[in-house]
């Protein structure tokens, strides 16, 4: 009997010493949980991520909620990634906390965890936290809309919705940035555009016919640009309104050379990827794990006609 | 005598639902110029026999034949076409149409020429006309423009007959035309079956009210249970007789 | 020959209930209601009686009316299509991948457009034949099965565009889209009209209009009657899936691309359009000239309460205090008080 039990342990033993050999050789997957999976902003951290993972050997797993930006959608992906046993977790939570428990499972699975862009509200357990930053990116807005109206003036926020969280902060920035440093400049009034282009469109042209002197425009969103675009056209303001739009992606991008937006905020969602996974790979691997930072904010990029030429290449892949 | 055959007959017609048997080996014929009464308890198969004469349902076996020759109706359309008019039981009446709306619904007349080509509605003419038709049964509904919900419900049944009537050409199918109708107004719907009669017309008519059945039919037809358990001239019927073919007790 | 039964005759009605039916008639209060809408709006802010705030609400208007005339058909035929605004989206994004690809291949921006107003109405066309052949071949009923489209439909926009708007269309594509004549009248908003008006003499004068009505008051009878049932139904379910895709198309014109979420929540505005404007959603009744009203006001009010400093959010309040206004006057009147037309 003693001898059977010491050739099971030794069996054991053996046996998980190779296993952890042939992980070291294996290849790394990684699950990617992006808030949803249709939109340009993940679209583009998307492209950011499949290439890095390619370079790094990783196998990727990038899935997400076709086309619902909330924690009751997301959450079936987090769970089936972690019952998979991924060797990581890199997560866009839809919400604070309902992706909170999520982050402890993964903990309980010994499975590190990076968040991207938003973030869970006990950050104890992430190996990192990787993020643009939405309050600067309002104070940017702001700053270049009131120079483009020469420091006064009416201006007006279109918005996507009260609730999202970028939305919000983004706003926060841009009334702080004005209140602190352009006093002479003064916002009118803002409204929702509730994720419909037409919308938009419609409370710009209602805004314009009650304020008439309104000199610039900040469109907080992909959404809210779009519908300023149609509106100032529609209305033939383009180029006497300055529009500040956010989010580099192409068809704003075209707009901007065209002269319709005078400014757009881009922030960087390839770069955030890329850094998530090399994060991911160096807290696996232990190898450069000392260059882990807790928490990285990718500054935000402000691209405008004159300084296109440099600037372009933060246009977002698609 | 040679045997002449009648205007409008189905031979050996089954139609079952499921596991349920609706009709088994029915023969039912009817003559022109002759009322043939259709009765049975609840669940006899009535109804069926209804939509199958009406081509409403296309039973599983048995024939189909209209003065002599063999047809075959794939929907209500070819049997109306084929000059039988059929009044269904809830009397098949569109609320929200006007009167004259209904009594030519399914044959609404266009306007001519080009107009009528893309389908505009000769709306004048079908009130005229269905004014004219409707009196000439004896039923007179003044401001033809208003929709049949506002008027009672023994109005909407003449309506419902009176159109029946009018398109008639060969055989007429009437399902409990006297539901729903006071004295009075039942012993109109008779005339008007007798008139129907006269006018050289087959009439069917079903009805749970014997009394009206052995008032008015030529002969009658018992179903009970699907099959047909009795077929003979209405005089050889007593109200007793009758009730107790239908219920088959003794 | 009987002479004209008693009980069968129809009292003629007296002056007085000429007076009580008039002021029933729902267009007519809908027509007051929104004269008064405009005038207490105005009258808070004088800006609201502008040129440039009708056309502003003539282009909010104009996608929810051809939906709305899309459900009136389809209500007055006892049916509701729920999946309107999914068509909406698909085909405002399929016009504009069409017209990306032809203008980037250099064809003619006529041709340009005229190829994705085509892949337009085709989207629309083939929704509502998908939808017609469920509610009569599959026998479902048509709340599920436009469901089942408004799903799809909305699924396969996000497929087909990845999430991203869709732009790159010829110039001739914005100029059609802002370029008004007397101030609110683009091109686009003066086909709208156009369709109304077709609409309104197609639902009240021809067949077509009264087979719908008489399949919703009856379907049993229709059938009776001789009329084939389920290919009128399909007929109906392509024509409200073509108008909204006429809807789609007025909205890339409008924005100058194509938005996967466009038309979100569309359904819900046809359908409340419908039913203030009178259509009964137990079939058989319901006037043009309702809907169109119940359209106007609808989207008048959104504008109105921005205009005026109101938190927009009491537009959804004020479309519902709309619709319980409209039912309660049908259920005072009874049944098929509506009227066809």
């Amino acid at each position: 009997m003693k001898l059977k039990l010491k050739v099971l342990i030794g069996a054991a033993v053996v046996g998980l010493m190779s296993a952890q050999a042939v992980a070291q050789d294996k290849k790394l997957t990684i699950a990617f949980i992006p808030g949803i999976a249709s939109d340009p902003f993940f679209k583009a951290m998307e492209i950011g991520a499949k290439k890095k993972a390619e370079e790094l050997g990783i196998t990727l797993i990038w899935q997400g909620s076709a086309s619902e930006y909330s924690p009751q959608t997301q959450l079936p992906f987090v769970d089936s990634a972690l019952a998979q046993g991924v060797d990581a977790l890199i997560l866009v939570p839809t919400d604070p906390d309902s992706l909170q428990p999520s982050v402890a499972k993964a903990q309980a699975m010994n499975i590190p965890v990076i968040t991207v862009d938003t973030t869970v509200t006990d950050q104890s357990y992430l190996t990192s936290h990787i993020t643009g930053d939405n309050v600067d990116g309002g104070k940017q807005a702001a700053k270049t809309l009131a120079a483009q109206i020469g420091g006064k003036g009416e201006v007006f926020i279109m918005s996507g919705s009260p609730t999202g969280t970028t939305n919000v902060l983004r706003e926060k920035g841009f009334r702080e940035e004005l209140t602190a440093n352009y006093p002479d400049v003064k916002i009118v009034d803002r409204q929702y555009a509730y994720s419909q282009p037409a919308t938009a469109t419609s409370a710009i042209n209602t805004a314009l016919l009650k304020y008439p002197n309104i000199a610039g425009i900040f469109a907080i969103d992909g959404t809210s640009g779009t519908g300023a675009l149609a509106a100032l056209r529609n209305s033939g303001k383009v180029g006497t309104v300055k529009l500040v739009g956010y989010d580099a992606y192409k068809v704003q991008v075209d707009a901007l050379k065209e002269g319709v937006f005078t400014a757009l905020v881009a922030q960087q969602p390839g770069r955030e990827a890329e850094l998530a996974l090399e994060y991911a790979k160096a807290r696996i691997t232990g190898k450069d794990a000392d260059k882990i930072e807790k928490t990285v904010v990718i500054p935000n990029v402000v691209l405008t006609k004159e300084n296109l030429p440099e600037t372009e290449k933060y246009m977002y892949a698609q | 005598m040679t045997a002449r055959a009648p205007l409008y007959a189905v031979r050996d017609v089954a139609k079952r639902y499921g596991h349920l048997v609706a009709l088994d080996g029915v023969d039912f014929s009817v003559d022109a110029g002759e009322v043939v009464g259709l009765v049975g308890d609840n669940g006899a198969g009535k109804s069926t026999l209804v939509r199958v004469l009406s081509g409403a349902n296309i039973p599983d076996s048995g024939e189909i034949s209209l003065e002599g020759t063999a047809r075959h109706w794939r929907s209500p359309q070819d049997a109306l076409a084929a000059g039988i008019e059929t009044l269904y039981q809830d009397s098949g009446i569109a609320p929200d149409l006007t009167v004259a709306a209904n009594v030519f619904l399914g044959r609404e007349k266009l306007k001519p020429g080009l107009l009528g080509k893309l389908g505009f509605l000769a709306e004048k003419e079908m009130r005229e006309d269905a004014r004219r038709e409707l009196e000439r049964v004896g039923i007179a509904v003044p401001s033809a423009g208003r929709p049949v919900s506002k008027l009672s419900g023994g109005q909407r049944q003449a309506v419902a007959i009176g159109r029946a009537v009018a398109w008639a050409n060969k055989v007429i199918i009437l399902d409990e035309p006297t539901n729903h109708l006071g004295a009075k107004q039942s012993a109109e719907v008779l005339e008007i079956i007798r008139q129907a009669r006269s006018k050289g017309l087959g009439v069917v008519f079903i009805s749970h009210t014997l009394p009206h059945v052995l008032e008015v039919t030529d002969r009658i037809v018992v179903l009970r249970l699907g099959k047909v358990v009795a077929n003979a001239p209405t005089s050889t019927f007593t109200p007793d007789s009758l009730l107790k073919a239908i219920t088959g007790l003794a | 020959m009987a002479s004209a039964p008693q009980s069968s005759r129809v009292e003629a009605g007296g002056s007085a209930e000429r007076l009580r039916d008039l002021l029933m008639r729902q267009d007519l209060v809908l027509l007051v209601i929104f004269i008064a809408m405009i005038g207490v709006f105005s009258a808070i802010n004088p800006r609201f009686f502008s040129l440039p705030a009708a056309a502003n609400i003539l282009q909010d208007f104009s996608p929810v009316v051809l939906m709305a005339i899309g459900q009136t058909f389809v209500i007055a035929s006892k049916g509701i299509d729920l999946s309107v605004g999914s068509v909406l989206g698909l085909s405002g994004v399929v016009m504009a991948l069409v017209i990306r690809a032809c203008n980037e291949a250099g064809y003619d921006p006529s041709l340009t457009i005229g190829l994705g107003l085509l892949a337009a109405m085709a989207v629309g066309l083939a929704v509502g034949l998908v939808n017609g052949l469920m509610i009569t071949y599959f026998r479902l009923v048509p709340f599920i099965a436009t469901l089942a489209t408004f799903g799809a439909a909305a699924g396969l926009s996000l497929v087909a565009t990845g999430g991203v708007q869709i732009a790159g269309g010829p110039q001739a594509v914005i100029m059609l889209g802002n370029k008004a004549y007397g101030g609110a009248f683009t091109v686009p908003v003066i086909a709208v009209f156009v369709v109304i008006a077709v609409s309104w003499v197609f639902l009240a004068k021809s067949r077509f209009g009264r087979w719908t009505y008489a399949i919703g008051s009856n379907a049993f009878a229709a059938r009776g009657s001789g009329i084939d049932v389920q290919r009128h139904l399909i007929k109906v379910y392509m024509l409200s899936g073509l108008l909204a895709s006429l809807a789609g198309a007025f909205v890339y014109f409008r924005l100058g691309s194509g938005s996967p979420l466009s038309g979100r929540g569309g359904e819900l505005s046809a359908i409340a359009a419908a039913v203030i404007g009178g259509v009964s959603l137990h079939g058989g009744s319901g006037k043009l000239g309702g809907t169109v009203l119940g359209a106007l006001i609808t989207t008048a009010v959104l504008s109105g309460l921005i205009m005026v400093g109101v938190e927009p959010n009491w537009q959804q309040i004020v479309v519902a205090a709309l619709i319980a206004f409209a039912v309660g006057i049908q259920s005072v009147r009874g049944p098929s008080a509506g009227g066809t037309s």
